[in-house]
């Protein structure tokens, strides 16, 4: 095992790299230069030229590249060129308020996804079985942005449920106050794919010998579901979740540019707007490095889950 | 004798002024950005929103009237406005003594008393190499002694604050003369921009980061200190208990509505309002939502959320009877069309370049424009010079107009042929193509399928080119665009501030268009010289009926500002250039 991760930590450095350069040049190439915005509208060419020597952009691009590389060995991404604040204060405040919105909604999406699949899977052919797949597919068309501008307007300003935006100071006033409608949204838009998904996962295995086993043994369709068919579902189940934990680390733009959450999606808009190259490139990479480490993670967790399962 | 002296008494007391509130905790304004702030250091923030906290916090030596139009330039930390002396290349300012900055741990504990050497050293700042301002523009070329001074900086990398600069020459502690050495008679708004506030060089020095600038700690001699800050999300002003007795004190204007914010809000002192609570909300409608569910008192209406609340410029009858409050403003701007005279094909003085610019300027409807991008929401100008802004002439006429049939003839004259497939070529048989560069957004598609109708109205070939921001700055810095819709929103409310955009000279700088037209650049070179007069507006004409002749450009609209209060907000008026009007208003706390 130790191995293994060894191994799997050692692949991730070409990877990275080639992430690294992929970004690097993405972002040189078609981000543009920042000196002309920082250096305001009455500006002339000697300025111009003074702000780029202070951003360091008039270095040669693999002089470039090579600070680029050393900054994310060190970790040290410098300071945002927009605002002065250093990256690391960018992402360590700016996590938390993400992770309040999207820790509970991944943990509710999935459970509820998981429950209402089993659900659906046990009825399956039936009149319910068939509706629910209606919803979701009507659900899986409807874009996100509709649903927080229905949401927002009929909820939150018309019927007064929740609040229309905002954030305050305190965890608990945040999570349960702010919190509570944008995790409803994200949950109403991601409910219905991942339910469709995982009643795919429940069938496939419903239909295998082991369940007719099951049920000729004489054990009850609930014990069947519940502790047989989730078991043997839970590895494909657990690539889609883990697979989706990155992107918590990125936040969702959307949700949080509409209510006013100061998190990290927001921030990646707001770097995006501005040509904040320094906030934008340490986003991309922790991002990446994470995708990796989950990635990794998956894998472990499929020995834990299923002891048959190799890894090489 | 005693009755005598008790009346005597009474008489004194009755004749003392009563005392006025000072700002009341208790009323809390609660306002709305519309785009996140990016820190509070006057030398280095450029955008509109920390400028509007940086202005409650610090200040300038000089600022606007709250109600006079168009704005006028009152003292603010300065005892009285400049006396100018030798033609205007010499001013000479004292300040109020007694004026205080918040207390802060870099005084040590002690009272820090303002003193010109501070605004000496916020000059100073500017032309910081390390800092890179974007406001080093103010004194450019300016000030005796200062632009060597800068160039010595640049040479060792690092600007030598304790060297005298013989342009600004402190007569004593309380009284700055500044050399300049050419007449300006604007540095006076100059001197009330925000980059010029006084920052206090022990707070710098304690709080700056390794390129100089202190964005996060805010220490000024303004009615408000910062409170609370969740960057990119909420800032609170408080407040601050020191700041000295200063009076409301603004006559009522032309509008009828000053006279009703005068007997309010007179003899007040400022601020009243003991804390702004400022939230950033980027999206259009959840500032709407937050407003009509009386969450904010204060909103911006901008884009899409205009017709939401007015109806032909006026605010619905529903919000009328709520008594929400409207301040409209003709924003002091002009979004006008510029063609590269640089170009080979559309630039150059030769009369069939002329004519060419001269007919698509003709064939253009700004009114279209304005009905299909900005919601109806702007005027068309006549003049480069906006409503509002001092040296603008509401008499006069262009002599351009909206006329394809004329533009189409004209072009016919001066041998710009139609080909086989509609499309005109060049007298000399090349071919004909102009490319149109907008931002790649919603309203820069929007303008360049305009401007497509446009071309194609004439048969000329038209090609859009949707840029991100900064590369089209740096083409446009480069003379490398062919034609743009630019705007420019004034920085201090004179003329000068629009005509300089189309100086020779400042080609490379904000020249878009790169235009150099010797009959314009003199008339230019001749007004820098004067002050605002009949003089200065007879040359301004001139230039304006020259940039008609030539037709570098084609001035088009200035767009409306719309301001939203709730009914308890005392006093509010939309200024074309304060942007901190929160310091002049008051709340009703009873009716909230």
């Amino acid at each position: 095992m130790t191995a293994y991760i060894l191994r799997r930590l050692w692949q991730m450095l070409p990877t990275l790299l080639g992430v690294v350069v992929l970004v690097f040049l993405l972002f040189n190439w078609v981000g543009g230069d920042p000196a002309y915005i920082l250096a305001g509208k009455m500006s002339n060419p000697e300025q111009i030229a003074n702000i780029r020597k202070q951003l360091g952009v008039d270095e040669p691009f693999w002089v470039q590249l090579w600070i680029f590389i050393k900054q994310i060995v060190s970790m040290d991404f410098g300071a945002s060129w927009s605002t002065g604040e250093t990256v690391s204060h960018v992402l360590a405040t700016r996590l938390g308020p993400s992770l309040t919105v999207l820790v509970p909604l991944t943990i509710l999406e999935t459970l509820l996804s998981i429950g209402l699949a089993l659900g659906v899977a046990y009825v399956r052919g039936s009149l319910t079985d068939r509706m629910v797949m209606i919803a979701c597919t009507v659900g899986m068309s409807i874009s996100i942005l509709v649903y927080i501008i229905v949401f927002q307007y009929v909820l939150a300003y018309q019927w007064g449920l929740f609040p229309v935006q905002g954030w305050g100071d305190s965890f608990s006033e945040n999570l349960f106050h702010y919190a509570l409608l944008p995790i409803l949204i994200a949950l109403a838009v991601g409910i219905a794919p991942s339910l469709r998904l995982f009643r795919t996962f429940f069938l496939d295995e419903i239909n295998q010998d082991y369940v007719r086993t099951a049920r000729a043994k004489g054990l009850s369709e609930k014990r069947i579901l519940w502790v047989h068919v989730l078991r043997n579902a839970a590895i494909p189940i657990v690539t889609h979740v883990m697979s989706n934990l990155p992107a918590l680390l990125i936040g969702a733009f959307l949700i949080e540019r509409f209510f006013s959450i100061p998190g990290i999606g927001r921030e990646v808009i707001l770097a995006v707007e501005r040509s904040d190259f320094p906030v934008i490139k340490a986003i991309t990479i922790y991002v990446a490095v994470a995708t990796m480490f989950f990635n990794l993670l998956t894998d472990l967790m499929y020995k834990a889950l299923d002891p048959r399962v190799q890894l090489k | 004798m005693l009755p005598r002296l008790f009346c005597m008494a009474l008489l004194l007391v009755c004749a003392w002024p009563a005392p006025t509130l000072a700002a009341d905790a208790d009323k809390v304004l609660h306002a709305v950005f519309v785009a996140a702030e990016t820190g509070f250091d006057p030398a280095i923030t450029r955008d509109l929103y920390s400028g509007r906290v940086n202005r409650s916090i610090f200040e300038t030596l000089y600022t606007y009237d709250y109600l006079a139009r168009p704005a006028k330039v009152v003292p603010l930390t300065a005892e009285a406005l400049p006396e100018i002396s030798d033609g205007g290349k010499t001013y000479t300012i004292r300040l109020k003594q007694g004026i205080t900055f918040y207390p802060d741990p870099a005084f040590g504990g002690k009272r820090r008393e303002l003193s010109m050497a501070d605004y000496v050293y916020s000059f100073q700042r500017l032309f910081d190499p390390r800092l890179a301002s974007p406001h080093s523009w103010l004194f450019a070329g300016k000030v005796v002694g200062f632009d060597e001074a800068a160039a010595r900086a640049k040479q060792s990398g690092r600007f030598d604050y304790d060297e005298p600069i013989a342009g600004f020459e402190l007569l004593d502690r309380y009284t700055l003369r500044i050399h300049l050495k050419q007449p300006d008679f604007n540095l006076s708004m100059i001197l009330a921009h925000e980059p010029t506030s006084a920052v206090a060089r022990e707070v710098i020095e304690k709080y700056r980061d390794g390129m100089g600038q202190a964005q996060s700690n805010p220490v000024g001699t303004g009615p408000y200190h910062l409170g609370e800050w969740v960057r990119g999300s909420r800032i609170v002003l408080d407040a601050s208990p020191e700041y000295r007795d200063r009076k409301w004190d603004f006559a009522a204007g032309a509008d009828p509505e000053d006279q009703a914010i005068v007997a309010a809000m007179q003899g007040k002192r400022i601020p009243q309002v003991g804390r702004i609570d400022v939230r950033v909300m980027l999206e259009d409608q959840s500032r709407w939502l937050a407003f009509v569910g009386k969450q904010v008192d204060l909103v911006e209406l901008q884009g899409p959320l205009a017709p939401k609340a007015l109806l032909n410029g006026k605010l619905r009858p529903e919000f009328v009877a709520q008594g929400v409050q409207l301040s409209r403003i003709v924003d002091p701007e002009i979004s006008y069309v510029y063609w590269n005279m640089q170009n080979p094909v559309i630039g150059g003085l030769s009369k069939e370049k002329i004519a060419l610019r001269r007919a698509i300027a003709m064939a253009y409807n700004v009114q279209e424009e304005i009905a299909l991008v900005w919601n109806g929401e702007a005027i068309p100008l006549e003049y480069p010079i906006p409503p509002g802004i001092v040296g603008h002439d509401p008499g006069y006429r262009s002599s351009v107009r909206h006329d394809p049939r004329l533009a189409n003839a004209l072009l016919d004259k001066f041998g710009y042929k139609k080909g086989a497939d509609g499309y005109r070529i060049l007298p000399d048989g090349k071919p004909l193509t102009i490319t149109y560069s907008a931002r790649a957004d919603s309203n820069g598609k929007l303008q360049a399928e305009i401007w497509k109708k446009v071309y194609d109205s004439l048969g000329i070939r038209m090609k859009d080119n949707l840029m991100p921001f900064p590369d089209m700055l740096k083409a446009e810095r480069q003379c490398e665009l062919m034609s743009r819709n630019a705007p420019w929103i004034a920085d201090y409310p004179d003329g000068d501030n629009f005509m300089q955009l189309f100086y020779g000279p400042n080609t490379h700088q904000n020249n878009n268009g790169c235009s150099q037209i010797p009959e314009y650049d003199r008339r230019y070179a001749a007004s820098q010289k004067l002050p605002d007069g009949p003089e200065r507006n007879r040359l301004y004409r001139e230039m304006a009926r020259i940039l008609e002749v030539y037709a570098p450009i084609r001035v088009g609209y200035a767009r409306y500002r719309n301001m939203l209060a709730q009914p308890w907000v005392i006093g509010f008026k939309k200024h074309p250039i304060l942007q901190e009007e929160w310091l002049y208003i008051d709340l009703a706390k009873e009716k909230k």
